[in-house]
């Protein structure tokens, strides 16, 4: 039985707290891979808007996991993504996986993370000093995400 | 009623909506065409590439038809982590 958890956060949440909660479900697991994302920058008079649609967002994300879970012999994953507004440092999304050996892992969670990052329904907006503009997967992202075609 | 919702970018250049199947609207390509022509902000934004449609919260990859009790969504393109 595959541990599983997903949660869109409205709020902020604690990613060693995920942890630790990832911990205690993940029965004879010998390896946890865990990933933070955070808003970049320190300090800076920058705000991250993040939204999605409802529903739609969540049923995604968990195919992209049903997927992780055919492809690797995971027994558990935690996915959590906040929306709303943020600011520099704080944690945006995380990614946890386990298994009974390291290396399925780690290529689960990374590949949990290129599809969270170019596949999700999410759409991130950045404020600077008043000026707000779109961020859109850049070609970067998209690449990182080919590399898991079969 | 048709339930009709914009994301990202496409979400500046329009509100919901909520309205009755446009006459003479049968399909998402009549929808985008009706909308284009309500709205030149909105026309302008669903002209960019790697915009998404969903009908029914399932991504559409060609036109398809359209009926009342529907929710269409236009998505720019995403970016989450």
């Amino acid at each position: 039985m595959t541990a599983t958890y997903l949660k869109i956060c409205k709020q902020r949440f604690d990613p060693e707290a995920e942890h630790k909660a990832f911990r205690e479900v993940i029965n004879g697991a010998g390896a946890i891979v865990a990933f933070t994302g955070l808003v970049r920058g320190e300090g800076e008079d920058l705000t991250l808007t993040l939204s999605h649609y409802p529903d739609f967002t969540e049923s995604q994300i968990l195919e992209i996991a049903k997927t992780a879970e055919t492809r690797w012999p995971i027994t558990g994953w935690r996915i959590l993504h906040r929306v709303g507004t943020m600011q520099a440092e704080e944690p945006i999304v995380f990614v946890a996986t386990a298994s009974r050996h390291r290396r399925d892992a780690f290529e689960a969670a990374d590949f949990l993370m290129d599809y969270l990052k170019s596949e999700a329904a999410f759409w991130k907006s950045e404020s600077v000093a008043g000026k707000t503009r779109w961020i859109e997967p850049r070609a970067q992202d998209i690449t990182d995400k080919k590399r898991w075609a079969d | 009623m048709i339930e009709i919702l914009f994301f990202g970018r496409l979400g500046d250049a329009s509100e919901a909506l909520r309205v009755e199947l446009p006459d003479g609207v049968v399909d998402t390509d009549g929808l985008t065409i009706w909308l284009s022509a309500k709205n030149s902000f909105l026309a302008a934004e669903l002209q960019k590439s790697g915009n998404r449609i969903a009908v029914n919260k399932t991504i559409i990859a060609q036109n398809k038809s359209l009926k009342r009790g529907d929710e269409i969504a236009y998505m720019s393109p995403l970016s989450g982590g």
